[in-house]
This record gives C-alpha cells, structure tokens and sequence, in this order.
C-alpha cells in the first residue's frame, strides 16, 4: 500500500515534464555530438553554457505567467496581460519624460515611474477583477478582450505611432542592470533568471500552502461549492486579478530593461498573452481550473528555452518552425492528460463493476 | 388483452461510485398509463435514461415488439417512437414552437426549410392536444403548461408510441393538471402507450392503469390500480420499504430559546411574506411541493441571495441579507440541495472538503498546517462513519450517502449551531438514510437548531417536532408534528387559486 502510494506521487505530471525535460536534452546532445562528428561545426553548440543565458527572453514573460496560472487554476482566463504590460511601460516612459523635463532629480524620477509603471498594471488587473465580478453572465475572455483591446489604445493614446528612447541617459538605462549576467562556474546565469525564480518561490509558498492558496484552487474547482462553504470568491478574484496585472507590470519593467529594447512602441509586448498562457498550461494549470502546481510552470518555462535553443542551434531550424514545434508540445500536454483521465476513469468504473458482479455472484 | 409493448429486463447502470439501477423490471402494453414510484433516489429517471437511449445500461435487455433493441443514442430511441417529456420542458426557448416541434426533422423544399408548411403542421398538432398556441411564438415567451403542450406536440409529430411524462404536473397549477390528465387520457385511448413518472400520488391515481415501485434502485412490484386496489398506504410502504418505525431514531425533545427568528421575509419572483422561527434542540421540517419556494427561502436565509422585503434575526441580532460568510461565523450553515454542484469539491480528499469552511482555524502561524487538517478531517471521518478507506479518499469516488456525510462534516466542523439541511436524504441509500437520522438527532440533543427542508413526507413526519409547509411561495400552515396525519400536510401543499 505503502509502496504504491510511492509509485502514484513519482507520477505526477511534474514528473513528466521532468521525463520530457530530459529526453530533450538528450535528443539534442546526441544531434550536436553527431553534428560535430560530421564536421559541421568544431565546438559543441549545444550544453548548459548555452541554454542558461538562451533563458533570458523566457523568463520575461515568465512573470506574467505566474499571475496567468492563478488565474488559470481558478478557471477564468486573462488575455490583457501583454497589452497591460504594455501600458505599464508606456507610463513608466512617458512619466519619467514628464519628470525629468519638470526639472526632478533624474534618479528619484526613475523610482518614482518605476512604482506609476506597477500601479499602473495593477489598476488594470483590478479593473479586469471588478469587471468580470460585477458582469458574470460575461466570459473572462470577452472581458479581457475588451479590456486588451482598451489598454492597447491608451498606449497608442499615450505614445503615438513613436518610439520612445531615452538614448545617452545614463540613469535611465541603469535599469538595464536588470538585464545583466552573472558569470558562476563559467556559465553566463542572466540576472532576470533568479529575480524569476525568486517570485516564482513565493508564489509557490502562497498558492500550496497558504489557506489564501487554497481558497483560489477551490474557487477553481467549484465556485459555487465555494461560496456555500462562506468564501469571498468575488474577493478572491479581484484580488488574483489585480496580482496578476501587476506581474504584467513587473514583466514590462524587465522589457524596458531587456537590452534588444531600451525603447518602448504601443505594439510592444504584443502575443506575449500566447506565451503566459502555453506555459502555464504546460505548466499543468488546465483552463478547467482547480489544478496545477508552480513546480510544474518553473520547468514548463525551462522546456520552451530549451526548445528554442536546440531547435534553433542543433537543428537550424527558423524561428517560424520552432513556434510550430512549440504549439504540438502544447496541444500533446493538453491531450495527455485528458487521455490519463479516460483511462482512469474507465478503470474505476471496471473495478466497480467487477465488485457488484461478485455481489451478485454470492447472492 | 393487448399485449406487451415494451419489456425491459435486468437492467443495471453502475455510475461512478453508485449504483443507479440493480436488477430492474419494466413492462408496458400498448394503450396503457403506467406509474413509476419511487423516492428520490430510487433510480426513477436513471431508469428512463436508459429507455430513452442517454444512458447505456450494464447489463440487461430491451425488447420492443416481441424484438431486442438497444438504445444506442437518444436518436436511435426516438426512430423506435420514444419520447419523453421532461419537467421543464423548454428546449430551445428562443427558437419558436414550430421551429421546436420540427426540430431535426424539418419539411425541406430543396435546400430550403418550408416554414409556411412547418407552421400549418405545428397548428395542426397542437390543435390535436387541444392548445391554441401560435406557432410562431418563442417557447421561451410560454407559460410551462403550454411549453409542455408543445413537447407533446413535438413528440406526435415524430409519430411517437411511447411518451414519457417526467413530472409533467410539478409545476402546474390544479387546473393546468386537470387539462394535462385529459389531454395524456385521449393520448392513451388513440394507442399511445404513457410512462408516467410523478411524486404526486393525485397524478398516479388520477391517470395510472398499472404501477411499478422502485427502491433504492432495485424493483419492488408491479400492481393494477383497480385489480391491486392500490392505495396511497400500501404504496408509501413499498416505496419507503422498511418497517418505519425502527427507521427513524428515537427522540426525546429538549427545546431551548428561539435562535431564529424569519419575519415577513419576500424575494420577489420567488416567496412572499414569509415567517418562521427554530428554536435550540428543535428539528423542524420545511415541506411542499417542488417549487414551492423552499430551497431560495433557504438561500436567502443564508445570504446566498438578497431579500427584497423583510427581516432575518439569528439569537436576536438582526442579520438580514448578511453574507454566506457572516451568516457562518454568526453560526449558521446550510446544507445545500445539490451535493455535486453546491455541497462537495469533488475532486478533492474527504478531509480537504471538511476543512474548507474552516481553514483560517487550519492555520499554523502563516501557513496551512495540513497537520491540523489531517486531525479535523479524520476526527469526522470517524464520529460521522463515513465509508471510505482513509479521510484522503477523494470525495468523488463516495456513494451518495457518504458524499451526504462529508457535506453534514463541513456544517459540523464550522461549529453551527443552526443548521439548514436541503433535502438532506436525496439519493441516499437506505443504511445511509438510517445514519443521517440519527445525525441529526444527535445534533438535535447537543442542542443544534436544525431546519430540514424535505419533499418526502415519511421522514418529515417522523423526524420534526414541528412542519412548515410552503406552497407556491406562501408560508400556508405550520402543524405540531404530533398526531399529524399526511392529508393534513398535502392540503396544504397543494396549490390553490389565490386572490393575489
């Protein structure tokens, strides 16, 4: 019994992305090895001196994937979270003009912007929280179309059709130091991956063992089932709402760090709502709700960069061919588990089957 | 004598963690009105599920004709001439009655559907049942009498020989049934052959040649109203089954203070100027018909939903539209009718579901301390005997009877001390039944307020101190439960013409 129980935690579906995770990796040294065997190229182009800096743009939209899975596990969706972040960026730049040009001391001007720029996406996700409470007869996805679509033009409203940069301002692009490496043992670690892995940390104490945590998975479960047993699901949504807008909002003050950018446009951060949500659900956190664990996102968001990087590098595969590549990861880990599920249900349904069969037999 | 129509035999459906059909007989001739009793619970439409071709059954055989069917798919039962007739009869209540009627089987000119004609033979057919409905009306815009009307119709016009009638008269007025009675009458005498499924013995008798009584999804008998002189008596007893006597736990009343108090409470579309009052110690039984209003007044108890008019007091603190939250730290809870969607996480542990109520208590400095948890989970897992190998055990593969227990575990853990039960022994098992009861006098003599609100009247007579019955939203009496007999109860359940 004991034992089996033993058997029946290793096969969790965190285990299984581990089990993905590695015969990836294993795919793509045995291509590199051969690759170098067949001289088209001298130096391995695949390991973890590659991989590890390669994380960098993952984990950009690895935080607005935390807020997506809370959102996902209580089983409504949140679509504006690229154009939140957006807006959150667009307001940190414009402000820190405003600022500067008002005259205030260039460092407290950033500060300040910075902490508009994360109000600002909490206001947004608040604003999605209220909304999808108020009208509940309405999809989330319909709200937060309406409210990307919003967010989307105030960017436009804010920005115009320019680019903003801040060229030569040296204390304005302090805050590339964001999007530094770190060099330990040889290996180029960016910066961004621990500021990552640091949240993530803390959204896994929260959603597993808190009883905040626990409410969201059984708002998830069964709202209904959920209010009957005296919880504040309204409060609980806007709240998860609101923490989600502000991972967007701490997403987009990593994309204003990213060194590619420094600049910011009122398309910025388009389809990244695409990527929050593919890897919370590779992650384990299905649309239904009620499921997922954080573990499962941390490794989900290290599969798609090693996705990108093996097929990239070892494959030479175009950028358009690994997305493909990325969508049949994606609809494989939505499927299995459906499939997990039949099989499980068919079998408990035999069981009881064969025992009212042997009833019937003794009778 | 006609001879059989339909015969089923030894039909059993398993559903996860239940058995919903065991062993079950049915037979049918033509041109005749067969009842189906049964408590709830008792495998009632589980059972015409299985006819109508929505459910597969495990084991058993249809015959049709003298010739074994199986009812692969609701479209299959329907080409064998099957039709059923449900409750709330609206199937697309914002397509128009003919578009209803003809609803997969149209009149087609070419590509095109032929609505002039489709029109003219929805009149037609709905003249046949004596309905003066315009077809081009939406069934949405119906009363439920009518929309029924138009599922009759719809059943005709795919030339249907047997029709089921799922509780075609729980929502109808008294007049509204009468006319039903005639119209399924002249249905029977053209050939058709009816299924009458009903809670209200008024129906049976009214329409019913024969009767077959389900138990806890087994067969019980088939009897001829007027061969069998069959009364409401004898079927009480072969529904209930068990000598009811040592059914029920033994009480001793020890009532203390009022502890709520409902004055004049109304929520518009649903109960109007509605009062009653529980006192400690006291078990009260809430009856009437389905729809009487009784599970919103309970809601709205609660906090679930918001009172337009009137007062609730709980120990003399006045906490009118408070929410589910307030309600239960005030110490109220509700039980609420629908274990699956309402009552249970189903996917979650038997002790996961108890805490839920109470996990602020599970804390452990911050943290959730699945220590604590494990401890109230298993405490009641214990006391409450619920079936199930650990308090891990997840709640989904439960039968009804323990999933009801666990529900009655969260009321208990949040300490109540006024508890609503809903219809606390709805597809219940019998043992389980038997163990519910005794629950509640448990809770009863410690002191708990409990108000049950149940359809059956076996239970409400001989579990309640006192009855309230509702009808069509109305409070309209309230009996002390000694020496009370079920008339008294049914009359005044029944719906009456009101001035207002």
């Amino acid at each position: 019994m004991e034992k089996k129980k033993g058997i029946k935690s290793l096969l969790t579906w965190e285990m299984l992305l581990v089990v993905l995770l590695i015969v990836l990796w294993a795919v793509f040294s045995l291509k590199d090895q051969s690759n170098i065997a067949a001289g088209q190229y001298k130096k391995a182009a695949f390991g973890l001196k590659q991989l590890i800096p390669g994380l960098q743009p993952y984990m950009l939209y690895g935080f607005m994937t935390l807020g997506m899975m809370m959102v996902l596990a209580m089983g409504d969706i949140d679509i504006s979270v690229g154009a939140t972040g957006a807006l959150s960026a667009s307001v940190l730049f414009v402000l820190y003009g405003k600022f500067t040009a008002g005259g205030m001391d260039a460092k407290l001007a950033l500060a300040l912007s910075i902490i508009a720029g994360l109000v600002t996406g909490t206001l947004c996700g608040t604003l999605n929280g209220v909304l999808i409470t108020k009208f509940k007869e309405l999809f989330a996805m319909i709200i937060t179309l309406s409210t990307m679509l919003f967010f989307r033009g105030m960017c436009y409203l804010l920005l115009g059709g320019n680019t903003l940069v801040y060229k030569g301002d040296d204390v304005f692009n302090s805050i590339k130091v964001l999007s530094n490496n770190v060099k330990i043992a040889g290996i180029k670690f960016p910066v961004i991956l621990f500021w990552f892995l640091g949240f993530a940390i803390v959204f896994y104490i929260i959603l597993h063992h808190t009883t905040g945590g626990r409410k969201l998975f059984a708002v998830g479960t069964n709202a209904v089932t959920s209010r009957y047993s005296g919880i504040k699901v309204d409060r609980i949504k806007i709240i998860v709402f609101a923490v989600t807008g502000l991972m967007s909002a701490v997403t987009a003050i990593f994309y204003v760090a990213s060194a590619s950018s420094g600049s910011i446009r009122a398309d910025a951060m388009e389809g990244y709502e695409m990527y929050a949500i593919a890897a919370a659900v590779l992650g384990g956190f299905s649309t239904d709700g009620g499921k997922g664990n954080v573990i499962g996102v941390i490794i989900s968001m290290i599969i798609f960069g090693l996705l990108k990087k093996g097929l990239g590098t070892v494959f030479s595969l175009v950028d358009s061919t690994v997305n493909l590549s990325v969508g049949v990861v994606l609809i494989l880990s939505v499927l299995l588990p459906n499939i997990v599920n039949d099989i499980s249900k068919a079998r408990k349904l035999k069981a009881q089957h064969d025992a009212i069969e042997k009833e019937h037999a003794q009778a | 004598m006609p001879g059989n129509l339909l015969e089923m035999h030894h039909i059993t459906k398993i559903f996860p963690g239940v058995k919903a059909l065991d062993d079950v007989h049915f037979t049918l001739r033509e041109g005749e009105i067969h009842a189906i009793a049964g408590e709830n619970g008792a495998g009632k439409s589980t059972f015409i599920k299985v006819l109508a071709g929505v459910h597969q059954p495990e084991g058993g055989e249809i015959i049709l004709d003298g010739e074994k069917v199986v009812m692969s798919d609701p479209i299959v039962a329907q080409k064998y001439g099957i039709a059923a007739i449900h409750q709330h009869a609206a199937s697309y209540p914002d397509l128009s009655v003919a578009e209803n009627i003809f609803i997969g089987h149209e009149f087609m000119t070419g590509p095109f559907i032929n609505w002039k004609k489709a029109n003219a033979e929805a009149k037609k057919l709905l003249e046949s049942v004596g309905a003066n409905i315009n077809p081009k009306a939406s069934v949405g815009s119906l009363s439920v009498a009518q929309q029924q009307l138009v599922e009759i119709a719809k059943a005709l016009s795919q030339n249907a020989r047997i029709l089921i009638m799922d509780e075609p008269t729980a929502a109808l007025s008294k007049q509204e049934s009468e006319d039903l009675y005639n119209i399924a009458r002249r249905l029977r005498d053209k050939g058709c052959a009816i299924i009458l499924i009903s809670h209200r013995f008024e129906d049976i008798f009214n329409l019913a040649d024969r009767v077959t009584v389900f138990r806890d999804a087994k067969y019980v008998g088939t009897w001829d109203m007027e061969k069998d002189h069959v009364d409401s008596a004898m079927l009480v007893h072969n529904m209930v089954g068990h000598d009811i006597a040592a059914y029920y736990p033994e009480r001793h009343p020890n009532i203390g203070e009022e502890v709520l108090r409902v004055e004049h409470l109304s929520r518009t579309g649903f109960f109007r100027d509605v009062s009653l009052s529980l006192r400690a110690g006291e078990i009260v039984g809430l009856t009437g018909l389905v729809g009487a209003g009784r599970t919103e007044l309970a809601e709205t108890v609660f906090g679930i939903a918001q009172a337009s008019e009137g007062e609730v007091y709980m120990f003399g603190k006045k906490c009118t539209n408070s929410t589910p939250e307030q309600m239960m730290k005030m110490g109220l809870s509700l039980l609420p009718e629908d274990r699956h969607k309402q009552g249970l996480l189903l996917p979650w542990s038997i002790c996961n579901n108890i805490t839920l109520p109470v996990l602020e208590d599970m804390k452990k400095g911050a943290f959730l301390s699945t220590a604590k948890e494990k401890e109230v989970g298993d405490k009641y897992h214990k006391e409450l005997r619920v079936r199930a190998p650990s308090s891990e055990t997840l709640a989904d593969t439960l039968s009804g009877g323990n999933q009801q227990k666990v529900v009655i575990a969260k009321q208990l853990a949040a300490s109540s001390k006024i508890i609503i039960l809903d219809e606390p022994t709805k597809g219940v098992d019998v043992g389980s039944k038997a163990q519910i009861y005794e629950i509640m006098a448990e809770l009863a003599s410690q002191g708990i307020a409990v108000l049950m609100i149940s359809s059956e009247m076996p239970e409400v007579m001989n579990m309640s101190d006192r009855i309230y019955v509702m009808s069509e939203g109305h409070m309209t009496a309230e009996f002390d439960a000694k020496g009370l007999t079920q008339n008294q109860i049914l009359a005044a359940a029944m719906p009456q013409e009101r001035g207002n």
